[in-house]
């Protein structure tokens, strides 16, 4: 059934709250659907859907009931069901504990919860006003903090024996 | 030597501290990365939004496969061993860097042999893979991931809903599981965690 809600507290127990004053639609449990979806418009899935979505500045939700095989293309996504498909977000995934995710994942921000069930090739969009620590040069002129010790177990004459 | 299936502790007044540590070994993969920018890498888990949130920026595209849910979740159903790394379904020589942490540990010395041949096939030549071992000392109460945090500071964090069984290896032999690749180097840490850093030749 598909279903129309008022957004909430508490509505999809999700940490991404989907954008406010718009309704939410819902793909319920028995539903599928084989083909695209375009809208302006949150969307929660707890059915089957097969395709690809375009929701551009929306929230897409994977319910833990939902099945979806698809590209996908929001603002954010939650995901805690189980997906096939390449995501691009404009924002942030969240992939929750009890996803099985598989495909590609393209977005600014990404949050993933330990026990996801994943397999997924990761870009982060980088934002140019974020600083990433350079690479290769450590902290501390040490890599071990104080009252840790590191023992080289192998020797340069013992390499590639 | 194999060690029965950890104990789980269900008394909160019992729970160890978290393991922390300066990961040298993570630090030289990483400076190893700084070097090739566009560089692919892979990550066998257990999947961790710190993790991917630290590596994917360095790197143009990161790979996640977690190999230690899909061990647990095919032990459970009980298909062979072997199956599991149909997961690692990877072109050869598609990766820079693979971080394996503590995977070997929980695999018989037969499967590790598996895992270091799809190793090599799947790095790049000069490629670094990142092994972590247990040892007697460090042994934990449950499966653990490694969660990378400020300036290559790894934390164990428990992963409970994993039951993974507990192999724990001497340096010799972990050396002579991994024989075709180079060790470049290794560390072993006040406790008991030791990290392997091998290059593909």
């Amino acid at each position: 059934m598909l279903r129309k809600r008022k957004h909430g507290a508490g509505d999809t127990g999700q940490a991404l709250s989907p954008s406010t004053k718009e309704e939410t639609t819902i793909i319920g449990e028995r539903i599928s659907i084989e083909g695209n979806i375009q809208g302006e418009g949150d969307l929660v899935i707890d059915g089957s859907v097969k395709g690809s979505i375009e929701l551009d500045k929306h929230h897409l939700t994977v319910g833990s009931m939902g099945q979806v095989e698809a590209n996908i293309h929001a603002e954010n996504v939650t995901i805690s069901g189980r997906m096939t498909g390449n995501i691009k977000a404009g924002c942030k995934v969240e992939i929750t504990k009890d996803a099985d995710f598989n495909g590609e994942i393209r977005a600014k921000r990404i949050s993933v919860e330990d026990g996801a069930y994943l397999k997924a090739v990761i870009e982060l969009d980088r934002e140019p006003q974020e600083k990433t620590a350079p690479v290769g040069k450590p902290a501390e002129e040490e890599g071990s903090a104080p009252n840790e010790e590191t023992l080289s177990l192998v020797r340069e004459s013992d390499k590639g024996k | 030597m194999a060690i029965s299936p950890y104990e789980t502790s269900t008394d909160p007044y019992h729970e160890p501290e978290p393991m922390c540590y300066t990961s040298n070994a993570l630090r030289l993969f990483v400076e190893g990365l700084g070097q090739l920018r566009g560089g692919q890498i892979l990550d066998v888990g257990p999947a961790c939004g710190d993790n991917i949130n630290f590596l994917a920026p360095r790197v143009r595209r990161l790979f996640v496969c977690d190999m230690f849910i899909r061990l647990d979740r095919e032990q459970r159903l009980g298909l062979p061993a072997q199956w599991v790394w149909r997961h690692l379904d990877y072109s050869p020589k598609n990766f820079d860097g693979i971080l394996l942490w503590d995977l070997v540990d929980h695999l018989d010395n037969s499967e590790v042999e598996r895992l270091r041949e799809l190793t090599h096939r799947m790095l790049r030549k000069s490629g670094m893979a990142v092994v972590v071992a247990l040892s007697q000392q460090s042994i934990q109460p449950v499966v653990n991931s490694f969660v990378i945090g400020d300036d290559y500071r790894l934390s164990l964090r428990p992963q409970r809903h994993l039951e993974l069984p507990l192999h724990i290896r001497e340096n010799r032999e972990m050396l002579e599981l991994f024989a075709p690749f180079i060790p470049v180097r290794s560390f072993i840490y006040r406790n008991g965690i030791r990290e392997f850093l091998f290059r593909r030749n």
